[in-house]
């Protein structure tokens, strides 16, 4: 039986956080992006991913976290719609059975939903993000 | 009734915690910082399979700020300020978390408070149980059961 999940890896100010495969289309470099005055300030642009203009998100002005938008871009499916999310790299893909460990409590403000749990990769915890809830 | 104590230092403090369950003292280690975490929150980390929400103690009790925790600390050098800090795994109610203390002091026993002090010299009220002196020292005994209720 098979019950092995696969997730990217991305890493953001030298932490690693993650997508679940099943929601990413692509995983590319920011080139292209068109500013947008109109958008907030969380949106570096738009991008055109196959002939359609797409939101793309600064990860690391949603998540409050200094340093460049980052070099990195990838592409996600959310129940926001499309959606690029600027990361520092694409490091690796994780296959594997664990369940994401529930993020423990007291730790930050449990109306946040960005995140979605806790993986373990080799000595690492990576914080799994929730695609669903990364944009207001 | 009488129970074991752990007593550490934090901020120049002698502070007490009653030991129930299993306990780990380790060194000071590198969380892993989470973005948006309250401010006193270093980050989460592993221990044995489990994963723990570790407390900044010094952030939490209002008593000191030793600069910024979380994803700011980690400047070069940073984790050389810790070198000789401790974390203490404790449970409350069922769930494991860590304090960061600057020194593990002694384990003693004592009798338990009954009434919280009506003053409690700048620590957070919420979190102190009681006041005992062990050889003149006065020690400030903590209970976690509210750490969970931020605010």
């Amino acid at each position: 039986m098979d019950d092995k999940t696969r997730f990217l890896i991305v890493s953001l100010e030298g932490e690693s956080f993650a997508i679940p495969i099943t929601s990413l289309l692509e995983i590319t470099v920011p080139r292209n992006i068109q500013k947008d005055q109109k958008l907030s300030e969380i949106f570096e642009g738009k991008f055109d991913y196959r002939g359609k203009l797409i939101p793309v998100v600064n990860l690391k002005k949603v998540l409050k976290l200094p340093g460049n938008p980052g070099s990195g871009l990838i592409v996600v499916k959310s129940s926001k719609g499309v959606l690029g999310l600027l990361v520092d790299t694409a490091k690796e893909l994780l296959e594997t059975s664990q369940k994401p460990l529930p993020m423990p409590r007291g730790v930050l403000n449990p109306s946040l939903n960005y995140y979605a749990g806790i993986l373990r990769n080799r000595e690492d915890l990576v914080v799994l993000l929730n695609e669903d809830g990364l944009l207001p | 009734m009488t129970n074991n104590y752990l007593l550490f230092r934090v901020a120049e403090r002698l502070l007490g915690v009653k030991l129930q369950g299993a306990i780990e003292i380790l060194p000071w280690r590198r969380s892993r910082p989470v973005p948006l975490a309250y401010s006193y929150i270093e980050g989460i980390m592993e221990y044995r399979g489990a994963i723990y929400p570790v407390f900044h103690l010094a952030q939490v009790l209002g008593l000191s700020r030793t600069g910024p925790i979380g994803f700011t600390a980690y400047a070069p050098g940073g984790d050389e300020l810790r070198k000789g800090q401790s974390i203490i795994l404790l449970e409350e109610s069922g769930k494991p978390f860590g304090i960061t203390v600057d020194s593990v002091v002694k384990m003693a026993r004592f009798e338990d408070p009954q009434d919280p002090p009506a003053d409690s010299k700048g620590i957070d009220m919420k979190l102190v149980k009681g006041i005992q002196f062990d050889d003149d020292q006065e020690i400030t005994l903590l209970s976690f059961e509210r750490l969970f209720h931020a605010g």
